[in-house]
């Protein structure tokens, strides 16, 4: 009963937060709205290995560039979850508590902060989703239709079967990350502008997602080492056949970064909420 | 009937408001201590990672000097991009929008306040992302003429907030919207500006892309001062860009100025000034 309760709720949040993120305008411009910002982000890097290239810097001649950009295409295509999960989230308490001034109903409301919090979240994961699928597909029409670069990317040979359950867990591991960002907004209130995009810096220097994370220092890497990103990245290029690592082995530190992630996530969430409860900030308003 | 006040008078009115709302915006971003701390640190990890990728590709240590001063000027775009341009929005969502609109001075003296205020704010903490990437980068820079570096800095800044009074006066009868264009002109700016293409770029990037680029400020500025700052130029090497930022303010501040007067005027009439929850 608790849980079909929990999913009701959670489709009735997702429903809501769907209308509010996209009934502002229509369907295609707001598929355009959609992946300008991931495409405009691969651009950046996509560039500065073309230019690399073109002006040979690097030291190694037989690097493959077009290999190396095939890998950086599809890891920063699927940093576009991590991007509206991110953002999306870590707004989320913000928006409710002082421009909507929701929060505190949806709070006294029997059990449905939790559910709410989660159908918000998924509602960035289908735009995460759109980002993905748009991002794939306007990479391969730029890189290989209009300039010709001949970037080694099959979509029809990629693996549904490793790519789903890898998605499946990162998306679950980036909600629960979502989780963290909406319970330090409970208790902060100057952070909402910045959270979202600087968790995802850090994600984009320690997860893997323009070089691999054998270029960082020896030191760093054992934090990207604990980082789910790191393993969704890594599976998802496997799937598509440009990583030649151990799936079963990354899907399994994936699965158990996943679970420790939801574990601190809820605990966190936990307590932001008793110190909100506890110092009245539920209805707290700022602006400046 | 108010009495009459003279010109003098009224500059004072109007100066007093833009302290004002400055003095607001402040104190209002750096009471919160962990808020300043997370600003200067999180921007890090991001220009970190394009200063990896380019010794990756095997990039000269100017590259990623280049990165630095780019990532700290990014910040001065998000900040006119969601705290100018998106304000009017948010101060409309607030209930303050009305009470600006019945004072007796003008909206341009409130967003010079906010510009005053937001361009102080970000110069702490950009200042704090370039000391902190130096330091944990180790990349050179070569400053022959730092006045030279503060004026180009502080004539960027004068044409970058122009321009977010005119996005303000545009965004003003926004609903979500706003926020959804603010969000869309962050990574696509950060591309065309060069925020993280190094100058010495500039004949493998696309003309095209150069040319949509060269319409926003911080591209102009950027290029001037990273020329200053890791190529060791002096006046003669960004004269050209004096002109077009000089230029850029000229144009933009009475554009800002009229589209301002017009959105007042279409928000009164068709009664969306006060509009919530859009």
């Amino acid at each position: 009963m608790a849980v079909a309760d929990f999913v009701k709720s959670a489709r009735e949040s997702f429903r809501v937060g769907w209308k509010i993120e996209s009934n502002w305008t229509d369907p295609v411009l707001f598929a355009t709205y959609q992946v300008i910002r991931p495409l405009a982000s691969l651009l950046i890097v996509a560039f500065i290995v073309i230019i690399g290239a073109s002006v040979g810097a690097a030291s190694n001649p037989t690097f493959d560039y077009n290999q190396y950009l095939a890998w950086l295409i599809v890891g920063n295509a699927f940093y576009a979850f991590v991007l509206q999960i991110m953002l999306g989230m870590a707004i989320l308490v913000h928006v409710d508590r002082t421009r909507y001034e929701v929060l505190k109903n949806i709070y006294i409301s029997p059990g449905t902060l939790h559910p709410y919090v989660v159908g918000r979240g998924l509602v960035s994961v289908v735009n995460g989703t759109v980002s993905v699928i748009l991002t794939l597909l306007f990479s391969v029409a730029i890189f290989n239709g209009l300039l010709h670069m001949n970037i080694p990317l099959n979509f029809l040979g990629v693996n549904l079967l490793m790519l789903i359950p890898a998605v499946i867990l990162g998306v679950i591991s980036l909600l629960a990350i979502g989780y963290m960002l909406c319970a330090v907004n409970i208790v902060s209130n100057r952070m909402e502008f910045i959270l979202g995009d600087s968790v995802s810096g850090i994600f984009f220097l320690l997860g893997g997602v323009i070089f691999p994370i054998a270029l960082l220092p020896s030191y760093i890497q054992s934090i990207a080492n604990v980082l789910p990103i790191t393993y969704l990245l890594n599976t998802v290029r496997e799937s598509f056949g440009l990583l030649r690592g151990n799936y079963m082995s990354d899907l399994a530190y994936l699965a158990l970064t996943t679970l420790v992630t939801l574990i601190i996530g809820i605990a966190v969430f936990r307590l932001a909420e008793q110190r909100a409860k506890k110092l009245g900030l539920f209805d707290r308003k700022s602006e400046y | 009937m108010l009495p009459k006040t003279t010109p003098r008078e009224e500059l004072l009115t109007n100066l007093r408001a833009a302290y004002a709302r400055m003095w607001v915006r402040l104190k209002g971003s750096n009471r919160e201590a962990t808020g300043l701390v997370a600003e200067i640190g999180l921007p890090i990890f991001t220009i970190g990672a394009y200063v990896i990728l380019y010794r990756a590709i095997g990039f000269p240590p100017t590259a990623g000097a280049a990165v630095i001063i780019g990532g700290a000027m990014i910040a001065f775009w998000t900040n006119v991009l969601w705290n100018m341009s998106s304000q009017w929005f948010w101060e409309r969502e607030s209930g303050n929008l009305e009470m600006y609109l019945v004072a007796p001075v003008s909206r341009m003296s409130i967003l010079l306040g906010m510009a005053m205020g937001g361009g102080l704010n970000t110069g702490i903490r950009a200042l704090g992302i370039v000391l902190l990437g130096i330091f944990v980068f180790q990349v050179p820079f070569q400053l022959n003429a730092p006045l030279l570096v503060v004026a180009m800095f502080a004539l960027t800044l004068v044409a970058l907030y122009a321009m977010g009074m005119l996005f303000a006066s545009l965004f003003m009868l926004y609903g979500r919207e706003a926020w959804n264009t603010a969000s869309l002109l962050q990574e696509p700016v950060y591309f065309l500006s060069g925020a993280y293409f190094p100058g010495f770029f500039g004949p493998i990037v696309p003309f095209a892309i150069q040319a949509a680029g060269s319409l926003i400020p911080m591209t102009i500025g950027l290029d001037a001062i990273r020329r200053l700052a890791i190529g060791g130029g002096d006046i003669t090497s960004v004269w050209l860009h004096i002109i077009a930022l000089i230029a850029c303010i000229l144009i933009l501040f009475p554009i800002a100025r009229r589209a301002l007067s017009y959105m007042e005027s279409l928000g009164k009439k068709e009664g969306r000034l006060t509009l919530r929850w859009q």
